[in-house]
């Protein structure tokens, strides 16, 4: 099951439009965590959005312009080189947090990939890994 | 340092850092410096992560009770951050000097960190309205056998300085389980000028100045637009103009909404940006009538009407709370 609002900024929460939006800049993640969830039906409220980043040069240097075009803090945007040996980046947007899962990205990218499926967000589509793999990461860091 | 306030390791260390220093009420201000040093040597905290703390202490912002206060620059809301610690000087709040008097054992305890919590250090527990938690108190001196129900009427939900709304599951976070709470910022429309949206009471933990930069993003075109016209229609802000009219301790700015867009609507709109609301995990270790039952049953042989009569004259000294 996944959640199809028709328009307009209130249907969606913050943390599903920042990850549309990166989706529309083509930086190249799946979303894991409330946001994910959310999209895939579960009433939980989404405080931010959790973005598994695919690894890869070109990809990272998509993301930095991405993230740079979206935050309102730009000295939370790293340079590619320091995205390449990070864990994780947090950076603030108009529509939250968004966290960059660039470690889990560099161990876990391909697995993840396997159970993850395309859900359109207005006429953006957004890469969600599978209800399982979001859970289980969710228990893994949450619980 | 701890149980008897409730303050954290590190903001007890400062209390009595300023103490031995002579930085109390009504006497002279410590250079930070000279504190920083103190507390180094006391508790090996660096002075660059001390000051972190003494600085929240002291921003009336941050703290609902602050226990140190301040001379110089000790910052704002929004990119301006406090001055170097060798350029400001400080001193033990009322509120400040009376958690040491507890620590020490010189009166009776004082609940002061429930009633300013952890959140503004990215903990858990959120800020309650010092009357309320004294009130509380007092009630449990007073009536052991009051219901869990009715001390949580007379402490209230979470109370953040700024005066922001407080949503989410209140009920959860009292009976002890964790909850998501919303903040939110007051937005209304202009008696004055006509069509202009008011926006106040901003949550507390974020930059003002990041809050109006989020409204003037949300109100801008985007490259990407063009290729997702329907992602530009869900999250463009009809917003022709956005200023801050932030000025010393009032934090506000006012947005005109585009020609043919409702204020209503764009009201509506607005609670939605990053920073206008904003969400803060919270819990308790326990439930919230416990807890005040277990803090007066701990201390029930000393003297704790004294000591919340202490706290409450150290209360009215913080502008907010003075009337």
């Amino acid at each position: 099951m996944s959640r199809t609002p028709s328009a307009g900024a209130a249907a969606f929460p913050g943390g599903v439009l920042a990850a549309a939006i990166l989706a529309a800049e083509r930086a190249s993640f799946l979303l894991v965590g409330s946001a994910a969830l959310w999209l895939r039906g579960e009433p939980l409220p989404v405080a931010d959005a959790d973005a598994v980043i695919e690894p890869g040069l070109q990809n990272l240097r998509c993301l930095r312009d991405a993230l740079a075009g979206l935050t309102v803090n730009p000295r939370q945007v790293p340079s590619v080189p320091v995205l390449l040996s990070q864990p994780l980046i947090t950076v603030t947007t108009p529509y939250g947090r968004v966290d960059c899962l660039l470690e889990r990205g560099r161990r876990d990218w391909n697995r993840l990939v396997r159970g993850a499926d395309v859900v359109p967000v207005a006429d953006a589509a957004v890469l969600v890994a599978g209800a399982a793999d979001c859970w289980s990461l969710r228990r893994q860091f949450k619980e | 340092m701890g149980e008897r306030s409730g303050v954290g390791l590190a903001e007890g260390a400062i209390l009595e850092a300023l103490d031995r220093l002579g930085g109390r009420p009504g006497r002279g201000f410590v250079k930070s410096a000279r504190a920083l040093a103190a507390v180094e040597e006391r508790i090996g905290l660096a002075p660059g992560y001390a000051y972190q703390v003494l600085v929240d202490l002291v921003q009336p912002w941050t703290m609902p009770v602050p226990l140190v206060s301040g001379q110089g620059n000790f910052g704002g809301r929004g990119d301006d951050p406090a001055a170097n610690y060798r350029y400001t000087h400080v001193r033990l709040s009322p509120a400040g000097q009376a958690a040491l008097a507890a620590e020490r054992g010189q009166i009776a305890p004082v609940p002061i960190g429930l009633i300013n919590g952890n959140t503004h250090r990215e903990g858990t527990r959120p800020p309650f309205r010092p009357q309320g938690v004294i009130g509380a108190v007092r009630e449990v001196l007073r009536r052991p056998r009051a219901t869990s129900r009715q001390l949580i009427d007379i402490v209230g939900p979470p109370d953040f300085i700024t005066g922001c709304t407080v949503g989410g599951d209140i009920d959860a976070l009292v009976a002890g389980r964790p909850a998501l709470l919303r903040l939110q910022a007051r937005v209304r429309i202009s008696d004055e000028s006509q069509g202009v949206i008011v926006v106040d009471n901003l949550p507390p933990y974020v930059s003002t100045d990041e809050v109006c930069r989020s409204v003037a993003h949300r109100a801008t075109e985007h490259r990407w637009a063009r290729d997702h016209p329907g992602l530009g229609r869900a999250t463009r802000l009809p917003v022709a103009d956005v200023r801050d009219h932030s000025a010393r301790d009032r934090y506000w700015f006012t947005c005109t909404p585009e020609p043919g867009a409702a204020p209503e609507v764009v009201a509506d709109q607005l609670k939605e940006v990053y920073g206008v609301s904003t969400e803060v995990r919270a819990a308790l270790p326990r439930p919230l009538p416990a807890m005040i039952r277990q803090w007066v049953r701990a201390y029930h042989d000393e003297d704790l009407p004294a000591s919340l009569t202490v706290l409450e004259d150290a209360i009215a000294s913080v502008p907010r709370y003075a009337e």
